[in-house]
């Protein structure tokens, strides 16, 4: 090389100096190797570290809808006054150099600067420490942002405040995130707001998803609610900087299915500078909208079912209603009282604190009641499979004896049969025969029907009943005395009324236990993306009662006489033959004391080919023919005039 | 000392050193306005802008660059001594309130000239090289007198001290380099340099070690801020031993806020990777992580670093590097000791400059506020750097003295 050539000539120290700024030149380049090759990606994750926020952006909620089609929840934007701090930084140091104190000293220049234009009076910013700044810079953010809030308020005619401990939790925590200075604005604030928007101020109107509830409180127990949670679910990138609000399903079918209304959040990237404010913002992935979950639910029975309700008990009625398709085992309406709001917050805390009513309770599938009679032509199957004579007369003196213990029938002393016994609801006979069948063989009819077993709702919302299995009927500690409450339908068992729309539609369609279901598909939100929706089977069989026709007919028969002739006679609909019997069990408490009665009437019609299955349950009524058999009238008059093929062709 | 084949080759003034020299004015502007664009406000006039004005100081430099050869060496040489204790005045009216100004930093180190400010402590370094060439370039016999030494080291510890008083470390520092290379040169005996340089080092070393270890009232008197930038480097914790946890949490609060600037160079200059991200697409600047007020001088380096990658370094290097060798062979062929003091000196003077800037943008050395030359923005430092090369272009124009 040229430049060292020349210096080999000369002498010995320039050359050792040469060597030096040679070593040193060489000694940066090889730290820059270093840095800028070797650790070059450690700095720049670094860098992104630093610079880039990472924000979850919800996906749109699916829809609940209803077997027709009709939207039971869906989600309405709702508007957000929000102010943009990083549009503020200038106004900030304004307002920081405004409110620093200024001491104000007096000198006279030194005589060789006569000719500066230095002043004789000059103003000096004071010296403050680190904590005071802090102070003083937060005071100067809050001055700023109270100002642009009260300006706002003359704007939108109403007073706007900031909350200092909100403001500062979101300015520590969201600072690349704009902050909310009015939540949830009505039109009119929108549409006063679009008018005074050229006042220049860096706020903007921001959408934010609300879940919504056309009907209301219609079904609300089975819709079940969601609340605001902005966490990852399963499959989503884990770590977020900043989270923008979105919805998970807590119960009921917003919780149940909640993986499929959900949908993918998406990712948005935001660029921030040293102070933590939003530069640019792009989207690395958009977020997937969930599916729609199209329930099983027929809108028009369910509310016919919930305005009968409410007309025959009015609204603090502690009730539950189950209409299903016996010939598949589809839920048509699930109503339970007393209502609750979908939108939780928007009940009352005393309200869903109260104890009596527990309206946060679905009474279809979460409470376990004591069926009492209505369990009676459980009984009888069995009995009649076990080879009992229906027309075989049993006598009724007005009481029955198990061991020393009396058991009074509210039906009238007589003989009775089958038929007679279900059309009065005899005790005696139903324990007699229940005693001479044998509980082992009561207990494995029941076990077909599964009762003391889930019915795999995924709402969340379901108790399993109680039912004694074939080992504690068997052991020691049964006493006759409990067989007897079982032939009853009292004492060591409890269903839900779902449970027994199962079992009635199960006697209804001729021995075949279905499965309940309730949603009947998940389908994409937009059809047009060609992703393909999931149906769930209809009729799925869960079990066969593997009875005889016979069996059955005889069962059906004594159940119409139960409507036409027997307690059951309210629930009548002209043009249309309903199987029904009514019960009314007593509530014990711990003392053995009657404190209560639970009021049922289980059904299905029509008579010549069964098809729809209604069970009506109300607490505290009087008895199951007069409190449930006119809600169940009102069901069948609203079944028959959807699906007028039930209708009792003979008849018209 | 001259051979005549070089004299051949002629030539009025060394081409290739201002090929380089012009090479790293162009980056200057262009990277002080690449650091500087996204905090101007839209307002300023065009000759306010940052880079203008670099240019300006660029056109005004070289200038004085082309004024410092006219005269030859040897006339200034006549004038050194004055031209020092001139320097000299300067540096104490500096520390005098009311004259020196402080620019709102800790340290008093610009003299307020109404519509611009001169920063005496780069001149000063001028001087200095000057003053110890003139100095020096008396027979090497008389070298050899300890008296003779000791006024050598006199003439380097003055200005040294005046502007630790500032203070400025940085600047300070670099005089030491610059007179004992200019010494080992001039044929100072190498025994009085080691030593020098030995109790230098023991000094250095029990300087570090009484900061970092010692405990406080022990301490030797230093600005707070030097402290905490060489506990920084050294990695050593603000807190003492025995302090409480709220100490210690404040004391690392302490640490993250001065690790700062050289965290964020560090990451500029590490995430240019190899190609960089392309001139004016850093975004250490655009975002502020590098302080607005620091990237377009004393971290100039980090934002060629980062938007043009180790290609960019690769080329800045080489520019310097054609700029000192090619002041190495200025020395080599000066006609006398005096100028090839002179332009050894220039060279000592801009490498360690080079080497300090651009080792703490990599962290090889504490942060120090010390300018790049001819690239970090700023009048002072521009100027000097160009007087320094004009120097050089001096000895070598005067090269032949008949």
């Amino acid at each position: 090389m040229l430049i060292l050539d020349e210096l080999k000539r000369n002498d010995a120290q320039l050359r050792l100096v040469a060597a030096m700024v040679a070593l040193g030149l060489f000694v940066l380049l090889a730290g820059l190797w270093w840095v800028q090759v070797v650790s070059a990606r450690k700095y720049q994750s670094h860098l992104e570290t630093q610079a880039y926020r990472t924000v979850r952006v919800p996906a749109e909620r699916g829809k609940i809808l209803d077997r027709e089609g009709r939207v039971l929840a869906e989600n309405a934007p709702s508007y957000n006054l929000n102010l943009y701090l990083d549009d503020l930084g200038s106004d900030f140091r304004k307002e920081y150099a405004h409110l620093r104190p200024v001491k104000i000293v007096t000198n006279s220049p030194p005589f060789w600067k006569f000719w500066s234009r230095a002043k004789k009076v000059t103003k000096q910013r004071a010296r403050l420490d680190s904590d005071q700044v802090d102070a003083l810079a937060w005071q100067a953010r809050y001055n700023v942002a109270s100002k642009i809030a009260s300006e706002l308020s003359s704007d939108m005619g109403e007073p706007l405040k900031v909350d200092p401990a909100d403001f500062k939790r979101h300015y520590a925590t969201e600072r690349a995130m704009s902050y909310p200075l009015l939540e949830d604005l009505d039109p009119a604030e929108i549409a006063r707001f679009e008018e005074h928007y050229s006042s220049g101020l860096p706020v903007d109107l921001e959408m934010e998803s609300q879940r919504v509830y056309p009907y209301g409180t219609t079904a609300a127990h089975l819709l079940g609610f969601v609340r605001k949670d902005d966490s990852s679910i399963e499959g989503e990138e884990a770590f977020f900087d900043y989270r923008l609000p979105d919805w998970r399903g807590v119960l009921g079918i917003e919780g149940g299915y909640d993986s499929y209304l959900h949908g993918h959040a998406g990712v948005e990237s935001v660029l921030v500078n040293n102070l933590g404010y939003r530069q640019t913002a792009n989207v690395w992935s958009a977020p997937e909208p969930g599916e729609n979950v199209v329930l099983t639910l027929d809108l028009d029975v369910q509310r016919a079912a919930e305005q009968s309700l409410l007309a025959h008990r009015g609204p603090n009625s502690r009730a539950a209603i189950v209409v299903m398709n016996a010939r598949n085992g589809d839920v048509l309406a699930m109503v339970s009282s007393p209502l609750i709001n979908p939108i939780y917050n928007s009940n009352s805390p005393a309200y869903l604190a109260d104890e009596k009513l527990k309206p946060q309770l679905n009474r279809a599938t979460q409470q376990n009641y004591a069926p009492g009679s209505i369990f009676k032509p459980i009984v009888g199957l069995a009995a009649l499979e076990a080879g009992l004579d229906p027309n075989a007369l049993v006598d009724n003196p007005g009481y029955v004896y198990v061991g020393r213990r009396h058991i009074t029938d509210l039906a009238e002393p007589g003989q009775y049969d089958l038929k007679k016994a279900i059309v009065h609801s005899s005790n005696t006979y139903f324990i007699t025969i229940g005693l001479r069948t044998g509980i082992d063989k009561i207990v494995r009819m029941a076990e077909k029907f599964h009762f003391g077993e889930r019915t795999g709702l995924t709402t969340r919302q379901e108790t399993r009943g109680i039912f004694p299995s074939l080992k504690e009927v068997n052991s020691s500690d049964w006493h006759d005395g409990d067989s007897a409450n079982i032939c009853i339908g009292q004492g060591a068992m409890a269903v839900t009324p779902l449970q027994m729309a199962v079992a009635y539609s199960a006697i209804a369609n001729g021995g075949t236990v279905f499965w309940p279901r309730l949603v009947e598909r998940i389908e994409p939100q937009d059809p047009s993306t060609g992703e393909t929706s999931t149906d769930y089977p209809s009729g799925l069989v869960r079990d066969r009662l593997g009875v005889s026709q016979h069996s059955l007919n005889v069962l059906h028969d004594a159940m119409l006489a139960e409507t036409v002739e027997g307690t059951g006679q309210a629930a009548q609909v002209p043009g249309l033959k309903i199987c029904g019997k009514t019960g009314t069990a007593e509530v014990m408490n711990e003392h053995n004391v009657r404190i209560d009665r639970t009021t049922w009437f289980a059904s299905y019609a029509p008579y010549e080919n069964p098809k729809y299955a209604v069970v009506v349950m109300v607490e505290s009524g009087t008895f199951g023919g007069p409190t449930c058999a006119p809600i169940a009238h009102d069901i069948y008059e609203e079944l028959l005039k959807k699906d007028p093929t039930i209708a009792n062709v003979a008849k018209n | 000392m001259v051979d005549p084949s070089i004299n051949e080759r002629g030539g009025r003034v060394d081409k290739l050193q201002l090929i380089a020299i012009a090479g790293l004015m162009f980056l200057g502007a262009m990277f002080v306005l690449s650091a500087t664009a996204a905090h101007q406000p839209d307002d300023l006039p065009w000759y306010d802008e940052m880079w203008i004005r670099q240019i300006i100081w660029y056109a005004l430099g070289s200038g004085a660059a082309v004024a410092s050869c006219i005269i030859s060496y040897h006339q200034l040489a006549r004038w050194s001594l004055i031209i020092y204790w001139g320097m000299i005045v300067c540096l104490v009216a500096v520390l005098i309130p009311h004259i020196g100004s402080t620019h709102g930093w800790g340290a008093r180190r610009w003299i307020d000239l109404g519509p611009f400010q001169f920063q005496p402590s780069e001149f000063a370094k001028l001087a200095f090289i000057l003053a110890l060439a003139n100095f020096l370039s008396r027979p090497v016999d008389e070298l050899r007198i300890p008296a003779i030494f000791w006024k050598g080291i006199g003439l380097m510890m003055l200005p040294f001290a005046l502007i630790m008083k500032e203070p400025d470390l940085g600047s300070a520092l670099v005089l030491f380099p610059t007179g004992l290379v200019m010494m080992f040169v001039a044929g100072t005996p190498k025994r009085y340099l080691l030593k020098l340089v030995g109790g230098i080092a023991i000094l250095c070393v029990l300087f570090v070690a009484d900061v970092i270890f010692a405990p406080r009232a022990l301490q030797i008197p230093i600005h707070e801020y030097q402290r905490q930038r060489l506990l920084v480097y050294f990695g050593a914790s603000f807190a003492d031993k025995n302090s409480t946890p709220e100490q210690k949490a404040e004391a690392r609060r302490l640490q993250e806020k001065s690790s700062y600037q050289g965290k964020q160079a560090l990451i500029s200059v590490g995430s240019g990777g190899f190609w960089g991200k392309g001139w004016r697409q850093g975004q250490q600047t655009a975002l502020s992580f590098l302080p607005a007020g620091a990237a377009h001088n004393d971290f100039i380096f980090s934002v060629i670093a980062e938007e043009e990658g180790f290609v960019g370094s690769t080329i800045v290097l080489t520019l310097y590097a054609v700029i000192l060798f090619s002041g190495l062979r200025i020395a080599g062929q000066a006609r006398d000791r005096l100028g090839k003091l002179v332009a050894v000196g220039a060279v000592t003077l801009l490498f360690s400059h080079v080497f300090i800037n651009i080792g703490m943008n990599i962290r090889i050395v504490p942060v120090t506020g010390i300018p790049l030359p001819l690239l970090s923005y700023g009048g002072s430092s521009v100027l000097c750097s160009l007087i320094a090369l004009g120097l050089m272009q001096n000895v070598y124009i005067h090269r032949k003295g008949y």
